[in-house]
């Protein structure tokens, strides 16, 4: 217990006295057991430019016990849950060691923006769209940066105010959307049903119009 | 001249002798190079469940060259997730043998004796620990 609290206390000194890794450590509601990490996005990845922040919790065995790290921020890649921030990776889980730290896993989880490993998704729609069409998922994430994470704008889809960002949100195009909302359905029963079929790319033609219309008439 | 001595100090001090050179251990404290991994306490420290530094709370050296309390890698190796791996390398554990008088036991860099290494110095001030071993 005691031995839990020194060494992180120890590994959020070290933190701070380190400045070259970018990555920064801070309390949330005063316990150092439920700690903000945060750093920036991966260069030359759709995640560039943008702080990601990230919710962790010190279990009581601690190094023992693996720290339960969570995204606070959205974040659109096929290993993190675009829903609840959850994230998929071997050290978060049976590959733990205790001689990992807080530091050491918040740049694991840097390099993981850097490699997506969709053959074992978080988040299997967003794992779908990196497979088929990746150019597509790319500027996905490229615009949840700039939207969740602070990033640079991305070349803005265009189209209506804020109907515009649920489309892009869900990586869709509008005309595709516009389409199925013609023949009568609602806008956002479209992009959800869209969204599930990854009708994205060269996917679209994989897809016949029947089928969107069979989904809409079920969900 | 005659000189006498009239009293005199012993001064002694110890470290583990971990098979690192001890030009490294004055290095800043975030070097990590002279903490256990696990506690991230310095090896000359005690585990954070002992009180008192020294033979009663020792250090364990892998085959493969890592160390840490011992109290601290048995605490590990007893968990279920450790898989018996070494903390550091994944590879499966085995403590070294370590002899007295320290003949170099299969990997290179594990010599030494087999407990703290012993420096007195009468009267002189204390002295580095000699190289090598």
């Amino acid at each position: 217990m005691d031995a839990r609290l020194r060494r992180v206390n120890k590994e959020i000194a070290d933190c701070k006295n380190d400045r070259t890794s970018n990555i920064s450590l801070e309390l949330i509601d005063n316990s150092p057991f439920h700690l903000r990490g945060s750093f920036p996005g991966p260069e030359d990845t759709p995640y560039q430019g943008g702080h990601f922040e990230v919710d962790i919790i010190i279990p009581d065995s601690y190094p023992f016990q693996p720290v339960k790290m969570k995204f606070i921020t959205k974040v659109y890649h096929p290993n993190v849950s675009s829903a609840s921030g959850a994230i998929c990776l071997d050290i978060l889980k049976d590959a733990w060691s205790p001689v990992l730290t807080l530091k050491s896993t918040l740049i694991s989880l840097q390099s993981l923006l850097c490699s997506p490993e969709p053959n074992d998704p978080q988040d299997a729609e967003v794992a779908k769209h990196y497979t088929t069409s990746k150019g597509s998922f790319e500027e996905t994430a490229r615009y949840w940066t700039h939207i969740y994470a602070g990033g640079p704008g991305a070349k803005d889809p265009k189209g209506s105010k804020s109907i515009r960002d649920e489309v892009a949100i869900a990586g869709l195009e509008n005309a595709h959307v516009d389409q199925f909302e013609g023949l009568g359905f609602p806008r956002n029963k479209v992009i959800d049903v869209l969204r599930r079929l990854n009708y994205r790319g060269a996917n679209v033609a994989q897809i016949s119009e029947d089928r969107v219309v069979e989904e809409l008439l079920k969900s | 001249m005659k000189v006498e001595v009239k009293h005199w100090h012993a001064v002694a001090q110890w470290r583990w002798d971990t098979g690192v050179s001890s030009d490294d251990t004055n290095k800043g404290d975030d070097d990590e190079g002279d903490v256990c991994g696990i506690c991230r306490v310095p090896y000359e420290g005690c585990c954070p469940a002992c009180k008192v530094p020294g033979d009663d709370c020792p250090l364990i050296w892998g085959e493969c060259s890592h160390v840490f309390h011992m109290h601290c890698l048995l605490k590990w190796i007893g968990t279920a997730a450790s898989k018996q791996q070494c903390p550091m390398d994944r590879r499966p554990w085995v403590t070294a043998e370590r002899k007295i008088g320290g003949s170099p036991i299969s990997t290179g860099n594990v010599t030494g004796s087999n407990g703290p290494t012993t420096i007195t110095a009468d009267a002189n001030p204390p002295r580095p620990p000699p190289p090598g071993s």
